[in-house]
């Protein structure tokens, strides 16, 4: 070794190593004998044929050196002929970040397709961990973990937006029974059921936490959801971060146990049931006097126990369930969704590989993200695109909101005509109610109001369907049409092709990025005088586009961004700002 | 017999015996100087899982091919497998019976036969995996001086020990003798090697399984294509 001077955060990854190995851990890291069994267990190894840096030998080859260097004595006595190597420099470390980051999705896929039983995906989220802890990640864990600490949950979601939300479904489902008796009860104490959620829902998807509700209330279900301590998600599992994983685990047990809950009920979410169910207690080190179960199984005894009524005639099209890794290959949850399933839909087709061998959606271990490693999943979705092609279905049903994102990002990219769905939406289409029913969903009525951008073309430009989903929702509610871009590309092609009468922009995407389309726009003797709105997440890049020679935007509105911002903003666009194309002319 | 035949099947043996119990003992000591990690949840997955039928699921594991598809999907690979390890076996054997037991053999020639059909079979299947190892982008890229050498001690073994099956030390002892040696060497130089994967075997099945037994992961189950539920059992 030529440089002995190891960097400071390279000395603190290798101390820290040895305080995180257990036995487990050290047989795992031991015990391979590079047989390669492992190699095609992996969907990043069958999209990249050829490229030996993604088999999962390879990358587990990576933090086994480390640990044979130091903690194992045949590596610091012969390193060159066992191949153990030290670590120290911050490049190292970043070359490090990039594979158990950028390669891996944790799915553990490839733990149980070895013979030796090494645990591959264990000890990359160690890996993670001891990264994360002297501050190497990619960008989108930092904020997401900051969040997470932060505020209380990893979408960064408010009390009051939080509590809004929950009003507005309740609103929702008491006009949609005109039954002013429907509730979403919050912090009731001594309930059998204490509902959490992922954050995700209250942001993009808050039609599951209505369907939630419906399924509870006509179940006659004594149940709550705290006001504080509700994100059952937890991205210590995604970071490694044990010390994360254990606050935030315990904060929803902490309040569970506050409001006297006989039962925590944790909704569709493949990694939030597994932080929560498998490993919360474990990182938070504590005992808890309650139950605990995924709202899958709640659903299930619910019809089991005729509580609730279902007719799987309302929901007849072609549906195929993809297994979330984390609740197939780390809880063994496999069996009831596809018996809930079975109740409630009536043309279920098998998807091959199933359960524990199911492939991932390509979008877990917090990879959805990562957003300098989108190209690199999306080609590794290739796998599962097959895999879901062949089944032939045209919705499919996964009891994760992570993989409702992986799985709508490369049904995207890969053309599919699929959809993705949540059980809880199944249950609740199927659910019978005597009363009056109008299903699926939530419809909010249209206003006179409601219609103000009626007439209205708006092109979203943004490089997260979560994102599209939830403005596109806002705007149409609002009368607009809107046309959807997810790349710079694709938006310069659908902006030439519809000429809209606004453009929202993002700056952070991958390919072309915001700063380049916003230019080719603003140079572009068709498309320059059509107003723009900047929406981003990174405020810090504000400048790449207001330092530009050209005109500025009409529009600017930092991300998270509420309903009433992003109306008044496009409001103010249409009405003030808007884009007067003599003005334009004279600036320019 | 010769004195240096005699001191490589006896004396040679049980120092290399005894060194290799030594560092054996030192490894399992180094191993059980870390922490065991907890499983503080309740129990998930079917009710009829838990954490012994997940050990005993995960050691049987590499007796039951069709229950990984690493090893279902590549029935080849897996016959190499136990045709390899049964190649070891016999050939550890052969350093015990031939000292200890040599009328074994000196009376059974069909049992000499099937030794060096086995051991004939593990020479062969290690001389394919020394190929692999070389030639398979996946396994070169991971190789370490260790891993080679490795199999090119244990191919050359399998050879010496195929030629010394009869045990016809009257008619030359230099097979014999160059087959000790390499058994004593073998033995001595085990415990540093990636051939000690044996040793760390049960301990990370036995964890691995009690961990996905306690999850309901094991026993894995599947449905194939061609219909029906699969359990692994």
């Amino acid at each position: 070794m030529g440089n002995n001077t190891r960097s400071h955060k390279a000395e603190k990854v290798i101390e820290r190593m040895g305080t995180k190995l257990n036995r487990q851990m050290v047989t795992s890291l031991a015990g391979c004998v590079h047989c390669g069994m492992c190699v095609n267990s992996c969907h990043y190894v069958l999209a990249n044929p050829g490229d030996p840096t993604y088999a999962p030998v390879y990358k587990a080859d990576q933090i086994r050196k480390i640990f044979k260097r130091h903690y194992d004595w045949t590596g610091s006595v012969f390193p060159w002929w066992v191949k153990s190597k030290s670590l120290f420099t911050d490049e190292e470390l970043e070359e490090l970040k990039d594979i158990v980051f950028g390669k891996c999705t944790n799915c553990r896929r490839c733990s149980i397709n070895c013979p030796m039983g090494v645990d591959y995906a264990t000890f990359n989220r160690m890996a993670r961990g001891l990264l994360v802890s002297v501050g190497v990640m990619p960008e989108g864990v930092a904020v997401v973990s900051k969040d997470q600490w932060e505020i209380g949950n990893q979408m960064g979601v408010l009390k009051e937006d939080y509590l809004e939300t929950l009003e507005w479904m309740e609103e929702e489902l008491q006009s949609e029974f005109d039954d002013p008796e429907i509730k979403i009860p919050i912090d009731k104490k001594n309930c059998d059921i204490v509902y959490s959620i992922n954050p995700r829902e209250v942001k993009y998807d808050p039609r599951t936490i209505a369907d939630a509700a419906k399924i509870f209330h006509f179940a006659g279900e004594d149940w709550t959801m705290p006001s504080e301590g509700w994100d059952m998600t937890n991205f210590g599992l995604f970071s490694g971060d044990d010390e994360l994983g254990g606050s935030v685990a315990r904060r929803l047990f902490e309040k569970t146990e506050e409001l006297g809950g006989k039962k925590l009920v944790i909704s569709e979410c493949g990694h939030g049931y597994r932080s929560t169910r498998c490993e919360g207690q474990n990182w938070g080190g504590v005992e808890i006097p309650f139950e605990m179960e995924s709202s899958v199984n709640t659903m299930l005894r619910y019809i089991k126990e005729d509580r609730i009524k279902v007719d799987k005639r309302r929901n007849t099209e072609l549906v195929t369930f993809h297994d979330s890794c984390n609740n197939a290959r780390s809880c063994g949850l496999y069996e009831e969704p596809r018996e809930l399933l079975n109740l409630v839909c009536s043309n279920f087709q098998e998807m091959y590989p199933n359960r524990a061998e199911n492939y991932c959606c390509t979008g877990g271990g917090g990879a959805m993200s990562m957003s300098e490693y989108t190209n690199r999943r999306l080609k590794s979705a290739k796998i599962k695109a097959e895999q879901l092609k062949a089944t032939g279905a045209s919705i499919v049903i996964t009891s994760c909101h992570n993989c409702v994102d992986g799985l709508t990002d490369l049904i995207r990219h890969y053309k599919l005509d699929m959809q993705v769905t949540q059980l809880v939406n199944l249950v609740s289409n199927a659910l019978v109610v005597e009363e009056k029913v109008k299903v699926p969903g939530i419809e909010i009525p249209v206003t006179v109001e409601d219609e103000e951008f009626k007439g209205r073309k708006i092109l979203v430009i943004d490089d997260e369907p979560d994102f599209i989903t939830y403005i596109s929702t806002l705007l149409e509610d609002n009368g607009a049409t809107v046309i959807k871009a997810y790349d710079g590309e694709e938006a310069i092609e659908l902006a030439r092709k519809e000429k809209p009468d606004l453009m929202t922009l993002d700056i952070s995407m991958p390919g072309k990025s915001g700063v380049e389309v916003f230019d080719y726009f603003r140079t572009d003797r068709d498309l320059k005088s059509i107003p723009i709105c900047i929406i981003t997440g990174k405020p810090e890049l504000r400048k790449l586009i207001y330092e530009r020679p050209e005109n500025p935007p009409e529009g600017y509105i930092d991300k998270p961004i509420t309903e009433r911002e992003l109306i008044l903003n496009i409001r103010k666009i249409f009405e003030v700002g808007y884009h007067d194309e003599q003005s334009s002319e004279k600036r320019l | 017999m010769s004195e240096l035949l005699h001191f490589t099947e006896h004396t040679l043996q049980e120092v290399a015996l005894l060194i290799m119990a030594i560092v054996y003992t030192l490894r399992i000591r180094w191993l059980f100087s870390f922490k065991v990690g907890r499983e503080r949840q309740a129990s998930t997955g079917a009710a009829d899982t838990n954490p012994q039928k997940g050990i005993i699921y995960s050691w049987a594991v590499i007796a039951m091919p069709w229950t990984m598809e690493s090893t279902r999907t590549k029935p080849f690979f897996y016959a190499q497998f136990v045709i390899f390890h049964i190649g070891v076996t016999l050939a550890i054997l052969l350093s015990f019976i031939i000292p200890y037991a040599p009328s074994l053999l000196s009376d059974n020639p069909l049992l000499i036969t099937i030794i060096q059909v086995f051991i004939g079979a593990a020479f062969i299947i290690g001389c394919v995996r020394l190929i692999r190892r070389i030639t398979n982008v996946y396994v070169r890229a991971i190789s370490s001086p260790d891993d080679y050498f490795s199999v090119i001690l244990l191919t050359v073994w399998f050879a010496f020990a195929f030629f010394a099956v009869p045990n016809q030390y009257q008619q030359g002892e230099v097979v014999l003798i160059t087959y000790f040696i390499l058994t004593a060497f073998f033995l001595i130089y085990v415990p540093f090697s990636k051939i000690s994967h044996y040793l760390y075997y049960p301990f990370s099945r036995y964890w691995f399984g009690k961990s996905m037994g306690h999850r309901g992961v094991y026993p894995i189950r599947r449905v194939s294509k061609k219909g029906g539920v699969e359990y692994g059992k």
